[in-house]
């Protein structure tokens, strides 16, 4: 058994994660408000660049290390290989990504860009070899194992062909153009790390926050097999041949996959014996309706890329926002308060609890700046993706100033969480 | 305090998540006494390995005993069988986590 007490080493890891998330966020936000012009045009531009890189690493991938620290001992049911390599992995791949960021932002890929892209990578390892270890610990497999080994294999090739895109734009090495190896970068990154992870994460832990009775892993494995033939597939047929009719068939075979997770979301939804769904959980089932509507757009992405038409890249900036600032942002943002009032609570009750009347974690939160966070989070998607759609300048500002509450009331409920102090009554009082 | 005033008293102790106490939880598997010693033995399992919440729902167990029966220590044993499932939930506890 394993938990996060006061003086475990895991607390400050994952707090720290947690909290560097948080305000890579706000940064990404305000980056946003600067960029509302710039997101008309075509995706691979510095700007565009720099949010993405933001929004993947800094937001997603971060807050994605930090709660693995803490949720690897429950799902895999052994402990955390080692306490001191995501310290290191820490330790590169912040300045590698403030590097990485503001070398895309001014655009100069040069000597910093590659450094950068070296810290980011380096970081990825050290954090790719503790789950290798963590894993190998364990005696008994499962899909879930499966599925965090698979994504976290991606995650480093993601990292590793990100780096030698960085290092193509001065030696220019790469056989073909840098277009179709981005796009080859952000599919192993999205579907590869992000879709993977997410899937093996939240289908041990949705089941077990909803108390649900459905305990069949069925429809997980042949969501595993589909998504990665699909991505295999999309990876080999992408590089030979560029995008081509048959793209259709690697999408068909992608979006089985992820109706299958969808499905047995439905059934643990369906068999749950708590039927109440609090704020945070509505967010993260919320976030899986935003996937499937960025799977949706894929369809045009190709029919207009096919037919040559302009809107083919319109429709992959929308892809990109539904996925990083839809689905990955929704699901952050309801997770972080399911899983962080447990570190909390653990710091400051652990010892306390069943001598005295201790609050439950969900009484830790701050009600009001959940539902703050909610209905601003909600306002950025409909003004910001209106305002894309319809051409709007004047929305998608409205939408960025939106992103902008949202990231201030996640962040300062992070740090009220964070400061919480011990409440307690004795029983004899009660 | 008497015997008969375990359950009552371990109910007080409360599965964080869920907001439901571990007896109805099903999370009790046995409960002995041994006079002689002056020592209770309880047997009681988690909803899952490597609950983050373990050992605070462990050491709270042997608080709450403690607490309540001040002559008296308490062992708290861990098992892992039977594995625990939602069918060791009591009706009052289905009734509470369904909320009706």
């Amino acid at each position: 058994m394993t938990s996060i007490s006061h003086h475990n080493p895991l607390y400050r890891i994952v707090v720290a994660h947690y909290l560097l998330a948080g305000l890579c966020f706000l940064i990404l936000a305000g980056m946003f408000l600067f960029s509302v012009e710039s997101l008309s045009g075509h995706y691979f531009q510095p700007k565009i660049l720099a949010l993405t890189h933001t929004a993947a690493l800094g937001w997603g991938t971060m807050i994605i290390f930090g709660a693995l620290y803490q949720l690897l001992p429950v799902i895999l049911e052994t402990n955390l290989y080692s306490t001191i390599f995501p310290w290191i992995s820490l330790a590169f791949f912040v300045p590698g990504i403030i590097l990485l960021v503001y070398s895309f932002w001014i655009f100069d890929p040069g000597l910093y860009m590659q450094i950068a892209s070296i810290l980011v990578l380096t970081g990825v390892i050290f954090f790719t070899l503790n789950v290798f270890f963590t894993v190998k610990r364990k005696k008994r497999e499962s899909i879930f194992q499966e599925f965090i080994i698979t994504s976290v294999l991606w995650l480093t090739l993601t990292a590793l062909l990100g780096t030698l895109l960085v290092f193509n734009f001065q030696f220019s090495f790469l056989q073909k153009d840098h277009l179709d190896f981005l796009r080859l970068h952000a599919h192993m990154g999205i579907v590869g790390w992000f879709l993977m992870l997410i899937i093996g994460v939240s289908a041990k832990l949705v089941p077990m926050f909803l108390v649900s009775k459905y305990q069949k892993v069925q429809l997980l494995s042949f969501s595993y097999y589909f998504i990665n033939a699909a991505l295999v597939s999309f990876l080999l047929s992408a590089y030979l041949q560029g995008i081509v009719f048959i793209t259709y068939v690697v999408v068909l075979l992608g979006a089985t996959g992820v109706s299958f997770y969808l499905f047995y979301l439905f059934k643990c939804m369906k068999s749950r014996i708590r039927k109440e769904v609090d704020l945070p959980m509505v967010k993260t089932l919320f976030s899986f309706l935003l996937l499937a509507a960025g799977m949706l757009v894929l369809p045009f992405i190709l029919y207009y890329h096919l037919e040559n038409h302009r809107l083919a890249v319109n429709m992959s900036t929308l892809y990109g926002i539904l996925i990083f600032m839809g689905w990955i942002s929704a699901l952050i943002l309801g997770q972080t308060f399911k899983t962080l009032p447990f570190i909390v609570w653990l710091k400051h009750y652990e010892h306390l609890a069943g001598n005295v009347k201790t609050p439950v974690p969900a009484d830790l939160l701050n009600g009001r700046l959940l539902y703050i966070q909610f209905v601003a989070f909600f306002l950025f998607l409909v003004t910001f993706i209106a305002g894309f759609l319809l051409g709007s300048i004047v929305m998608r500002f409205m939408g960025a100033c939106s992103l902008i509450v949202t990231a201030l009331s996640y962040l300062f409920h992070v740090i009220y969480l964070l400061l919480h102090k011990t409440k307690i009554r004795n029983y004899d009082d009660i | 305090m008497t015997i008969s005033d375990i359950p009552s008293a371990l109910k007080t102790v409360i599965d964080p998540e869920l907001n439901l106490n571990i007896v109805d939880l099903g999370l009790v598997y046995a409960l002995k006494l041994n006079e002689t010693t002056r020592q209770f033995l309880i047997e009681m399992s988690l909803s899952s390995k490597f609950c983050p919440m373990g050992e605070s729902i462990l050491s709270a167990t042997k608080n709450c005993m403690e607490r309540t029966f001040p002559d008296y220590m308490t062992e708290v044993t861990l098992v892992w069988e039977p594995e625990w499932s939602y069918k060791f939930i009591s009706e009052e506890g289905l009734k509470t986590l369904r909320g009706y």
